[in-house]
């Protein structure tokens, strides 16, 4: 796995920053505050811009959308 | 500055918030607004609301997220003499209506076209105005809000031009907000109390150039700071907080002179982290739709004590916090455990001082819990889940995050209720858990146990 890969143990611990939250607390809907809290941090973590269209937010309120959206996301920022 | 003339008149708009010379630059949404652009904007939304048949004493349902369509038609409604009712932007169609049903606007903005990132801070959006079968203003209140509701529906919450001109008058007169000259980064919705009158009222007022950042990052927000070489202070919520102190290394920014939050109490941990990583001071609020700023703390110093606002009295009685109020917020409610005899109950619990006059929160009396700065009120949540069809009955807490145990008729039918909740309750206020129980825990007499250690180790249905 490469340092720029995602996957769900990514996710839940930068959701789980977010108020220092154990990771196993974190539930697996997503809010809005919780959505802009994981897109600040995947930007600082990634250094890519995170900047999902409509049809990329409505699959966010998932960890496991989210997983799959900011695979997208960074795989776009790479090329 | 305030009086009866401003209170009434519409004329308060152009005295308390427009004036000033066109060149001054109020406002940054993308690009620098003078105040000859605003009141241009102001001016254009004016004709628009009147086309559609508002006018002095009319009513006015804004349902926009903070724009700047959403300050030119907030602006011109009330320059129309109107009162502006502010529905959140996040409420589902079905809250929105059942909004509209109760309060009856004659003219209703909504957004048409909404661009831009979910990040954006000030929405990129074009609206739509539409005629309304209402009613004129009942009240002479300038601005009508709902609170989230403790018991049935939502409080109707109403302001006068008189009281927003009076808590624009205690801002200017608390040591250490931004001056004439300085900007204020604006964090907190301008759709909402903090946001609305310590940035967006107060800003105009008194010269204070508003700069919302251009997305919700800490880099955005920081960049924001860093624009321009005027003093400046960022205000928000707690989770602002964490924003910026979760940059890694943020740049030099000596413009920045303070931070201030409100909506609800800051960790000493999280204040501590902050003040470690920026070197300036963080400020602590508190208030409430109600009343606007009731208390501050803006050096930090007395952290978590804060200092009544000036003209405001803050008592405690049997634990609870009430402030001086000479009338009551509430529109068409007299309850006298929420205000009675010029004191408004906050349903706060705290403590003040006898001999500094300092108040300290020590958190709800009530149901109400703080989700991002926004109130939410768990039996809301909670009867809003009972009345669902297929659920026995529930029970919500919150446990760090809303937190619902439910009996169903049909273990089948989860997925129907989750689906009736997104319909009926806007998603901040949500339960994050669903958890659906074989039976609800009930004591010998047939209460519903609200204890989370038993809701928690009650068995789960299919398990």
């Amino acid at each position: 796995m490469s340092d720029m890969d995602v996957g769900r143990d990514d996710i839940v611990a930068m959701l789980a920053s977010l108020g220092d939250r154990p990771a196993a607390d974190i539930p697996e809907r997503i809010d809005s505050m919780e959505l802009a809290w994981l897109l600040h941090q995947a930007e600082q973590r990634y250094g890519v811009p995170m900047e999902p269209d409509d049809s990329q937010l409505g699959r966010m309120g998932t960890v496991t959308g989210a997983v799959d959206v900011l695979r997208e996301l960074i795989g776009n920022g790479k090329r | 500055m305030s009086g009866d003339l401003a209170a009434t008149s519409p004329d308060w708009v152009d005295e308390i918030l427009l004036r000033g010379a066109d060149t001054d630059v109020c406002l940054h949404s993308d690009a620098p607004i003078d105040r000859a652009a605003l009141r241009r904007m102001v001016g254009e939304r004016q004709s628009r609301l009147a086309a559609a048949g508002l006018g002095p004493g009319g009513s006015l349902a804004l349902r926009l997220p903070p724009s700047l369509a959403y300050v030119a038609n907030l602006l011109a409604g009330w320059r129309l003499g109107a009162q502006v009712i502010l529905l959140d932007h996040r409420l589902t169609p079905f809250e929105v209506d059942t909004a509209l049903e109760r309060l009856a606007p004659q003219v209703v903005v909504a957004p048409d076209r909404t661009r831009g990132g979910a990040l954006r801070m000030f929405a990129d959006v074009t609206e739509s105005v539409a005629a309304h079968p209402g009613r004129p203003a009942p009240t002479p209140h300038a601005v009508i809000q709902l609170s989230s509701g403790s018991t049935g529906p939502s409080k109707v919450i109403g302001r006068t031009a008189a009281d927003l001109i009076a808590e624009i008058d205690r801002y200017t007169r608390i040591d250490g907000v931004p001056v004439r000259g300085e900007r204020v980064v604006v964090l907190a919705s301008m759709v909402h109390v903090l946001g609305l009158v310590g940035g967006l009222l107060y800003g105009l007022h008194a010269g204070v150039r508003i700069r919302p950042p251009d997305r919700l990052t800490g880099d955005s927000i920081i960049h924001a700071v860093a624009a321009e070489p005027e003093p400046v202070t960022v205000l928000g919520v707690p989770f602002h907080i964490g924003l910026l102190t979760s940059v890694p290394d943020p740049p030099a920014l000596p413009q920045l002179k303070r931070m201030t939050t409100g909506g609800e109490l800051v960790p000493a941990a999280t204040a501590a982290a902050f003040v470690e990583k920026y070197r300036v001071p963080l400020g602590n609020m508190w208030g409430m739709t109600e009343v606007g700023v009731i208390a501050t703390d803006l050096s930090g110093a007395h952290r978590p004590a804060l200092a009544p606002a000036p003209g405001l009295e803050v008592r405690e009685r049997a634990g609870e916090l009430l402030v001086s109020r000479p009338q009551s917020p509430y529109v068409g409610l007299s309850d006298p455990t929420r205000w009675a005899d010029g004191w408004l109950h906050t349903r706060d619990a705290g403590a003040v001082d006898p001999v500094t006059g300092l108040v300290t929160v020590k958190g709800r009396l009530d149901s109400q819990v703080s989700v991002g700065g926004l109130k939410v009120d768990l039996t809301e949540v909670e009867a809003t889940l009972g009345a669902l069809p297929g659920v026995v009955a529930a029970v919500v807490l919150y446990d760090g995050v809303i937190t619902a145990y439910v009996q169903l008729t049909s273990p089948g039918t989860a997925a129907t209720v989750e689906a009736g909740l997104a319909e009926r309750l806007a998603a901040y206020k949500r339960p994050r858990r669903l958890h659906v129980l074989s039976a609800m825990p009930r004591t010998t007499t047939g209460k519903l146990v609200r204890d989370r250690s038993v809701l928690g180790q009650a068995p789960r249905e299919g398990s």
